[in-house]
């Protein structure tokens, strides 16, 4: 090959190449984009407690709602908050699902007892619907699920901001509540 | 060999220039046009390097400003919002502006050079690519004179503020995009240079670690710049345009930038220390008169830190609520890091090991790096881990532990690099007492600046502040004096290259460390034109070998 011929497939070459960067380099940018739909889907997907418009609204008193749930030392039963987190606007309903197991093989007789970390808050969110309201009895390795319906009182202080609502599972006859104080 | 004997390359403002190559498009540019038009490589690497320079002192100058501010307790300069606008162009400033920018001139500058290339594969993008600077530079000096001043939410441009500032933050995000578009067209042309254009015989893993690194530095900074565009063009739209990427108010989410952001992030900090790597790689061999350790772990240590990089993004994250398996993931991952980056040190006290050793200035600058820039290293490791980070996060011990990787680290090396290549930039020595002066000032008053940050840091400082609690008071006097000090000594510095650059010392011979790569063959200072015919085969391996590379 002459020099000249030499040049020239090596400027082909190199333009080849620096097309394929330049296209890699697009689809960065798409990926970049790509980011935004993944996140959502991935937070989703791991319950993750993500910034919520409800709460960015100040027009409308906002209340955000966490959920924890607690288990009897040896009580054989789970329970989880399908979404741990959930935020709520005054006058608003707020509903929640929660998983319930009896990790036992025999049937099982439960009761959940609720409460409110602020305890004031508990003015302000009225529960509606709940299986904290009746004795429950799961069968062998039964795995339920269960809700719980709540409502934002309309005159809810916006300064409150955040709520926790815990439930606590204990077995039947050692309710150390007796009637559940819903 | 080199064919062309042209006297001197002008390195200063090129008032008088020896224009008797013959060049096809350069023996008519005289003068500004020289530079405007510039399309060879050395003079552009010289731009690069003196736009850095320039844009080194007014990021200096900004940290001097925050220095100031925080040298007592209570306010005494500055208002708090021009306070905050000072650290964010500061961080601007120097990562986009200096560091990297330097060290594409050195790539333009070195890589034809040492590979036996008579150019960079596209000399016309490459005068674009540099030519963008300026504007996106200017771009962001205007943005402290618009109503609202300048951006000033951090380097990291987080929302929700940068969705609140006033133009400040379009001007930074217009500058952004065009030093993100300089920089992918800059890697371009780096890549396929190195890819295409070596000399016969230099096969990719006889290249020098210097190429290496710049290889993968520029790949690193195809895959993220386009991705830091896109997340301050989100931002544009969110401002302007009635998008909600990051506006909770419309579904959106702030933290969502944040992951988009340090996916761009953590790789640019490696964008940062790899040609760093690059150039110690180059140095220390030289002068303990010994081949490089552990090459082939070299090149693969480097490809592991840049895989790993994509991988690391959220230990910036660790105080914003993940869930617990990703705070393990990313913590253990970071953690990953460190290993190839051990290896590294490792190859190079290898290297240094029972070497016949001298200390010039560029091996002061050398072995300064491998120690302070270790310290670095360490930090990092103890901010990997994420309930000790939780703690730390954006605290001065952060602050403490990016300055010893970028400021001990990155431009320690970028010292080191300018007074190894300086003889054959301008072929002139520098004078050996000014850089040693140099490196000595340098290294103590950057400890006095940056160490005690790591105590501010422990203690609950947290950065970004202009005001801090009176027990913060002593530490953060020291680190004051300390950082004008260290200012002062980059005066000298300059002082040192416009001495060599007018000949102060003398002459410098082709090869004046005795080094066996490519660079050093041709006569200093460097024609205009080099390696228009390739290095013959038989030199390319006489370096190899004395490399062991061969
Ligand atoms: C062993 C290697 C390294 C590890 C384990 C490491 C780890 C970390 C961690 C965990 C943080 C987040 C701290 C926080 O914000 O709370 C951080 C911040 C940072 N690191 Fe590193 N790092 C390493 C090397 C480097 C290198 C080589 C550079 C640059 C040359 C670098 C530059 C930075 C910067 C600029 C920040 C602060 C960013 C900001 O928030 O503004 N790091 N590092
Ligand atoms: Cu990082």
């Amino acid at each position: 090959m002459t020099a000249a011929t030499l040049a020239l497939t090596q400027q082909r070459a190199n333009r080849r190449l620096a097309i394929k960067l330049a296209v890699v380099a697009a689809l960065m940018v798409g990926f970049a984009y790509g980011m935004v739909p993944f996140y959502n889907v991935f937070c989703e997907a791991l319950g993750v407690d993500r910034a919520r418009p409800e709460l960015a609204d100040t027009h409308a008193a906002a209340m955000r709602v966490e959920f924890d749930s607690n288990v009897a030392a040896g009580l054989p039963a789970r329970l989880t908050a399908l979404e741990p987190v959930t935020a709520g606007r005054a006058g608003g309903l707020i509903k929640a699902k929660f998983r319930l197991e009896n990790l036992s093989d025999a049937p099982l007789g439960i009761r959940a007892v609720p409460s409110y970390a602020p305890e004031r808050a508990g003015r302000f969110l009225q529960k509606l619907e709940c299986f904290c309201f009746n004795a429950l009895t799961l069968a062998p390795r039964e795995t339920r699920e269960v809700t719980v319906v709540l409502l934002v009182e309309a005159d809810m202080p916006p300064e409150l901001g955040a709520v926790t609502l815990s439930y606590m599972l204990y077995p039947l006859e050692e309710n150390p509540h007796g009637e559940g104080k819903a | 060999m080199s064919t062309t004997a042209n006297p001197t390359i002008d390195l200063g403002a090129g008032h008088h220039d020896h224009a008797h190559d013959h060049d096809h498009d350069h023996h008519t540019l005289t003068g500004w046009r020289r530079w405007v038009y510039a399309t060879n490589h050395k003079d552009i690497g010289t731009l690069y390097l003196w736009f850095s320079f320039a844009m080194f002192i007014t990021g200096g100058l900004m940290a001097l400003g925050i220095r100031a501010e925080l040298f007592t307790p209570g306010l005494q300069f500055w208002q708090p919002e021009f306070f905050n606008q000072l650290t964010t162009l500061h961080g601007v400033i120097m990562v986009f502006g200096a560091i990297m920018p330097a060290f594409t001139g050195l790539a333009n500058w070195m890589l034809p050079l040492m590979l036996g290339a008579p150019d960079m594969a596209f000399a016309r993008m490459n005068n674009w690519s540099f030519w963008l600077l300026p504007p996106a530079a200017l771009l962001l000096i205007i943005s402290l004179f618009v109503p609202g001043g300048a951006a000033a939410g951090g380097w990291t441009l987080y929302p929700p503020l940068s969705l609140q500032f006033g133009m400040g933050m379009d001007l930074a995000i217009f500058a952004i995009h065009l030093l993100g578009i300089s920089s992918i067209m800059g890697s371009i042309n780096i890549i396929t240079t190195i890819l295409n254009m070596r000399a016969p015989g230099m096969t990719l893993m006889k290249m020098p670690m210097f190429a290496w690194t710049a290889l993968i530095t520029n790949y690193l900074l195809v895959a993220v710049a386009p991705v830091l565009a896109g997340a301050v063009t989100m931002l544009l739209t969110d401002r302007h345009f009635g998008t909600h990427f990051f506006k909770a108010v419309g579904g959106g989410d702030p933290v969502l930038f944040q992951h988009i952001f340090w996916f761009f992030g953590h790789p640019e900090v490696y964008i940062m220390a790899l040609p760093a790597f690059g150039v110690v790689s180059q140095i220390i061999p030289t002068f303990a008169r010994k081949p490089l350790f552990g090459y082939h772990s070299m090149v693969y240590a480097t490809a592991s830190i840049a895989i790993l990089s994509f991988m690391v993004w959220a230990h910036h994250m660790f105080s914003v609520g993940m869930p617990a398996t990703a705070q393990l993931f990313f913590m253990f991952m970071t953690m990953l890091i460190a290993v190839p980056t051990g290896v590294k040190v490792f190859n190079w006290i290898a290297t240094m090991w029972q070497g016949s050793m001298s200390f010039e200035t560029p091996m002061l600058f050398a072995v300064g790096f491998v120690c302070l820039f270790t310290v670095g290293g360490f930090s990092g490791l103890v901010l990997s881990i994420a309930p000790v980070d939780t703690q730390m996060h954006d605290t001065y011990y952060v602050v403490a532990h990016f300055h010893y990787v970028l400021v001990a680290g990155a431009l320690f090396s970028l010292f080191g690099a300018v007074y190894y290549w300086l003889p054959k930039w301008t072929g002139n020595m520098y004078s050996e007492r000014a850089g040693k002066f140099h490196f000595w000032w340098s290294m103590v008053w950057f400890n006095v600046t940056f160490f005690p940050m790591h105590f501010l840091g422990l203690a609950g400082m947290p950065r970004r502040i202009p005001d801090y609690p009176l027990q913060f008071t002593d530490f953060n006097a020291i680190a004051s004096v300390g950082a004008f000090c260290f200012g002062l000594g980059q005066l000298f510095f300059l002082y040192n290259v416009i001495h060599t650059i007018r000949g102060g010392v003398g002459k410098a011979p082709a090869n004046p460390w005795d080094s066996p790569t490519l660079e050093w063959e041709v006569p200093s200072p460097a024609p205009h034109h080099t390696w228009e015919t390739p290095p013959d085969e038989a030199l390319v391996k006489k370096g190899l070998a004395a490399q062991a590379l061969e």
